[in-house]
């Protein structure tokens, strides 16, 4: 064999195992995209369309029926606030570990690593009895609390590790210029630190508008439901109209998947613990 | 307010924030759920204390047996086998040519999305109703049900979901470990005719050992805690046989309202999870060593 016909080989090798590799991961999503967009009497046809021959939108005007733009909004807003709240808080503690060294510090990082690494169904019913206790169950502010306790220790390490990246010849020469600390942080430091303020943001604001776990135990009420929890319901309402369910799906995915294309180098410094790279 | 910034406590100031509320929203919860694991509780009425009376009752409780056999199988297929994947597609996806950059980012998506909402969309597919299973199983004589109906089915449906959605956080934590080898190991061990085997026996899985053991630990914490896949995938189900731990937890606790119990096992299941951390912070501890 020549090597320019092995070479293609090998291309074209290549590109079969990334196109199956693509299939395993999405097809789960696309089938379910092609089923919400079915009309009900297609979706049990069998052998099953893989494109919907005549598209609808109907499971999707069936889901505002029920009230899911309520549901969208609590969910954006819980986000949204975290986001704040969180990166906020965040960029605080970040900057005190990564400018300053004081005592206790390697304790306070010790704590922001080991409550990063508690899974969060461990501490569900120990938590729902001190929310219940607080009144703050069946709230939307219990849900930003918590989720800021959640995701605070991810976004101050990122932003530690962030900060560390950045000379403090630019703060102190502000200061020099006047500035208080607290006004060079904000005027100097976090201007350069977009990529790590992106970062921790964008974690919070996906794990935010994903959560179920956290929510489906804390609310119960119709006025504090989130959409992962709405999406829950829908399974008992729906049972096997899968129609609407599927519908559903598409309304939580659709905003991540924007999301995560528009930001995807990002995601990545969250996963692995820091280290953003601009 | 003027806060002098040369003064001890600046730090201190900026750093309260964050530990007031991780105190506060995880500290004092736990104190709380130890506190009501030592009495007797209906609802939110505290009726008593019965010291490690609940402890008894979980440890006792068949339903419990029953979840930390399913988990323990749950944990072990599901680690090895998001392991093994996370592994070669982080080998097979290193190199950064548009392809792969691409592939990866196809890859991360079921890690990004709600695992609840994940879950669905597998359970459809899983299910009879779509015809799916039915048609690409079919040719091969295998039987017209749903596999979740089946004990056995149901729990390779779970391992399978949790491979689906976690093995991009396996390769992405490997990954990371790849990227930081030195190419010119590997150059070196060319020009001296190692076999691509031995490269990878050699050089890759010794320097890799840190962030190997790292991600092994943080993916069995997830097995071993989630609760998600099993209450939408399966509901714990067939009778029982897919019930992990964390599904059990969260029943004990939210749909049978058994407080007591509930914060027992929860702190119980916590223990575990503070030996795994610990690890893992001595992991984290070496790895920021052999950095230096």
């Amino acid at each position: 064999m020549s090597w320019q016909r092995r070479a293609l080989l090998r291309k074209s090798v290549n590109a079969a195992v990334v196109v199956a590799i693509c299939i395993v991961a999405l097809f789960p999503i696309l089938w379910g995209l092609s089923t919400s967009l079915k009309p009900a009497n297609a979706i049990l046809e069998y052998p099953p369309q893989l494109i919907p021959a005549a598209p609808t939108l109907e499971h999707y005007r069936q889901l505002l029926t029920t009230g899911i733009h309520k549901y969208i909004l609590n969910s954006a807003i819980v986000s949204i606030v975290t986001v704040f709240l969180c990166v906020m808080l965040a960029a605080l503690a970040g900057y005190a570990l990564a400018r300053f060294s004081f005592r206790g510090k390697s304790l306070v990082l010790f704590v922001i690593v080991a409550v990063m690494s508690i899974p969060l169904p461990s501490l569900m019913v120990p938590t729902f009895t001190f929310l219940a206790l607080l009144g703050l169950n069946n709230t939307l502010t219990g849900l930003v609390l918590l989720y800021t306790a959640y995701q605070l220790p991810l976004a101050v390490w990122v932003l530690y590790g962030y900060f560390q990246t950045i000379p403090s010849e630019f703060e102190n020469a502000a200061m020099i210029d006047g500035y208080s600390r607290l006004q060079a942080l904000r005027r100097v430091v976090l201007p350069l630190s977009r990529p790590g303020l992106i970062a921790a943001g964008l974690f919070t604001l996906t794990f935010a508008w994903n959560d179920f776990v956290v929510a489906v135990v804390m609310n119960s009420s119709d006025d504090a439901r989130t959409l992962p929890v709405a999406i829950y319901n829908y399974l008992g309402f729906f049972g096997r109209e899968w129609g609407p369910l599927t519908a559903a799906a598409m309304v939580s995915i659709v905003p991540v998947i924007v999301v995560f294309v528009v930001f995807q180098k990002y995601f990545l410094s969250g996963m692995t613990g820091g280290g953003v790279k601009g | 307010m003027h806060i002098d910034p040369r003064s001890s406590w600046y730090p201190y100031r900026l750093v309260l924030p964050v530990l007031a509320i991780e105190l506060v929203f995880v500290g004092v919860p736990l104190v709380i759920g130890v506190y009501y694991s030592l009495h007797k509780a209906d609802y939110f009425q505290l009726s008593g204390f019965v010291g490690l009376a609940n402890y008894v009752t979980v440890i006792q409780s068949p339903i419990v047996r029953e979840s930390l056999a399913a988990t323990a199988i749950f944990s072990v297929f599901s680690l090895a086998v998001t392991f093994g994947v996370g592994l070669a597609l982080a080998l097979y996806l290193e190199r950064d040519t548009r392809l792969h950059v691409f592939a990866r980012a196809v890859v991360l998506v079921p890690y990004t999305i709600a695992m609840l909402v994940g879950s669905m969309l597998l359970k459809w597919i899983f299910s009879r109703d779509a015809g799916f299973l039915t048609m690409a199983l079919g040719p091969f004589g295998l039987p017209d049900a749903s596999i979740l109906a089946d004990p056995n089915g149901a729990m390779a449906a779970l391992v399978y979901n949790a491979v689906w959605r976690d093995s991009a956080f396996a390769m992405i934590l490997l990954m990371a470990g790849l990227k930081g080898i030195d190419p010119q190991m590997y150059a070196a061990a060319r020009v001296d005719g190692a076999s691509a085997w031995y490269r990878f026996r050699r050089i890759t899985l010794p320097l890799l050992r840190v962030p190997i053991l790292i991600t092994l630990i943080r993916l069995l914490i997830h097995f071993v805690n989630v609760l998600t896949f099993a209450l939408i995938l399966t509901g714990g189900g067939p009778n029982n046989a897919t019930q992990t731990m964390g599904l059990a937890m969260y029943r004990m606790g939210f749909v049978d309202f058994r407080l007591g119990p509930a914060n027992a096992l929860a702190f119980l299941v916590l223990l575990f999870n503070l030996v795994l951390i610990a690890i893992l912070l001595r992991l984290f501890r070496q790895r920021r060593g052999a950095a230096a």
